[in-house]
């Protein structure tokens, strides 16, 4: 068992930040938004934090709550113009956010060390804190799902229209959903600030964005377990098998191709929806020999 | 209980008036039928008193609350719920999460207390699902609790469309052709709860094109042709007015 964590200890950190920025992603989709705004959110919470302790000595956990509050402002700002875009037009709008925070990153040298990168960051964070920030998430996405706020989320991403005819604010929800967002993706930023020694504004950019998407489609878009089980795949896949590794995206492409076409609700939303329809079967079955 | 008074309301898109200075009534306590042939701009009415669309001009207050204004989601708040032509339901969730999305208006739950899943809010979901259980039995839907919604049967759909509207316990209910597709029996039995709804001191506003549905079920009816409000009355009124029979069957 040590051997193993040895070994893909490295791997485990990885997987457990992946894990945060899904999660980051899939809240936002949960309230209907599609915004691909997550890559910049870590960004400007890995940068902050790093910042802040690099230059004036702060603490880490310190940086890091700033980070995570600095994200969540940000997504909640985000949110104000976007309240009247939907769909494809969120997202193209959220692209250029992203693309905005990566090119301020590369030439705002004297704060961010522009494309040379923001260097001797100290390594102060491992497995223990981002476990511990991952179950935080967790939980609160769970709490979510089970009160409220998640029947909100809920009927706001199935039809608004429906949502506004009942009595639930659809701007207030998703900004609410935004800057749930932010903070997850200001939290694992300013996480991975700690353990990388350098970062680079093109960390965070559209590498990144189809990251979390994928780790989403893949793993569903309903159930908590959905992103997690998305980015376990996505990351452990091309290190099980070496050969694969050499060919990671065209990999990544061709499972995103055919989860879309044959299981569009992501691989854990299917599997739940299977389970529940057997067991309506099941019942009816027990019902009509009574 | 509070009266619905729309005064002067005009809908214009573009040049086209969809609804010109349209006055009308919806007191609690009664069924109101708003009736006109198809393009009467019956649902444009609709979305205007709900805030789905804006007015351009006059005003509509409920009670003492100026709605003329005010966005769709609050004015479910203040008590205005309604069905929709083609019925919209949360197609992916369960019958029974359909209908308690319906209590959401009187929930006490605070968001704070939804993000920690503080243990107040979850008991309110508990309660909530014990009531929406009631709902459903009281609608003869009980074993349809778990299956979603966008699965189930034209009537079925139709009924936790009604449930839901419900479930947020309105003062005014707005019926957008809540019979269409039924047959006389199933249409007989959805009037009677309508009755019933209204003798419990709701507001009723029920939208059709089956004059005869509304004729036997209506205290009032309005009729609407072309965006224009062409007559008013009791519904042996209404059924014997020149003006009405011309719009249905053209002179």
């Amino acid at each position: 068992m040590s051997d193993f964590f040895t070994v893909y200890h490295h791997l485990f950190n990885t997987f457990l930040l992946g894990s945060g920025y899904a999660l980051s992603q899939w809240v936002v989709m949960r309230a209907g938004v599609f915004s691909v705004a997550t890559a910049g959110l870590a960004s400007i919470g890995a940068y902050c934090a790093a910042i802040l302790t690099t230059k004036l000595g702060w603490p880490h956990p310190l940086s890091i709550l700033a980070g995570t509050l600095l994200g969540t402002l940000t997504g909640l700002l985000l949110s104000v113009p976007l309240a009247r875009l939907r769909g494809v037009f969120q997202a193209i709008a959220t692209l250029a956010f992203v693309q905005i925070v990566v090119a301020v990153g590369l030439f705002s040298d004297s704060l961010t060390g522009g494309a040379i990168g923001l260097n001797a960051i100290p390594i102060l964070v491992g497995t223990k804190e981002n476990l511990l920030a991952l179950l935080c998430t967790i939980y609160v996405l769970l709490a979510i799902g089970a009160t409220r706020v998640g029947r909100a989320f809920e009927a706001i991403r199935q039809d608004e229209a429906v949502a506004s005819s009942l009595g639930v604010s659809v701007t207030f929800h998703q900004s609410l959903a935004f800057g749930l967002s932010g903070a997850i993706a200001g939290l694992f930023g300013g996480l991975e600030a700690f353990q990388t020694f350098t970062l680079f504004p093109n960390t965070y950019g559209f590498g990144l964005i189809v990251a979390a998407l994928s780790y989403v489609v893949l793993g569903g878009r309903r159930s908590v377990a959905g992103p997690i089980v998305g980015t376990a795949i996505l990351l452990i896949l091309p290190e099980v098998s070496r050969p694969l590794a050499d060919y990671r995206n065209a990999l990544y492409g061709v499972i995103m191709m055919l989860v879309i076409a044959f299981m569009p609700r992501g691989i854990v939303d299917t599997g739940l929806l299977y389970l529940r329809r057997r067991r309506l079967a099941a019942k009816a079955a027990a019902e009509s020999r009574q | 209980m509070s009266a619905l008074v729309i005064k002067g309301v005009s809908k214009h898109f573009g040049g086209v008036a969809a609804v010109s200075d349209v006055n009308m009534e919806v007191p609690p306590g009664k069924v109101t039928g708003l009736i006109g042939p198809n393009g009467a701009g019956k649902t444009t009415l609709i979305n205007l008193i709900t805030g789905v669309l804006t007015v351009s001009e006059g005003s509509i207050h409920f009670g003492a609350q100026d709605i003329t204004e005010v966005p769709a989601y609050k004015v479910a708040r203040a008590g205005i719920s309604r069905t929709f032509q083609n019925i919209r339901l949360l197609a992916e969730a369960s019958v029974i999460d359909n209908v308690m999305i319906g209590f959401y208006r009187n929930e006490k739950t605070t968001t704070p207390a939804s993000l920690l899943g503080l243990h107040s809010a979850r008991r309110e979901t508990a309660a909530l699902r014990d009531r929406a259980n009631k709902l459903l039995e009281r609608f003869g839907m009980s074993k349809f609790a778990d299956q979603e919604a966008g699965g189930l049967a034209y009537g079925h759909q139709r009924r936790v469309e009604m449930m839901r509207a419900l479930a947020s316990d309105p003062a005014l209910i707005l019926l957008d052709e809540p019979v269409a597709g039924m047959n006389d029996v199933e249409a007989g039995e959805l009037g009677e709860i309508f009755r019933g709804l209204a003798r419990n001191g709701m507001g009723v506003l029920l939208i059709e094109h089956n004059v005869r549905f509304v004729t036997t079920l209506c205290d009032f009816v309005y009729v609407l042709d072309s965006g224009r409000m062409i007559a008013s009355g009791s519904p042996e009124q209404i059924v014997n007015d020149p003006a009405v029979i011309t719009a249905y069957l053209g002179s």
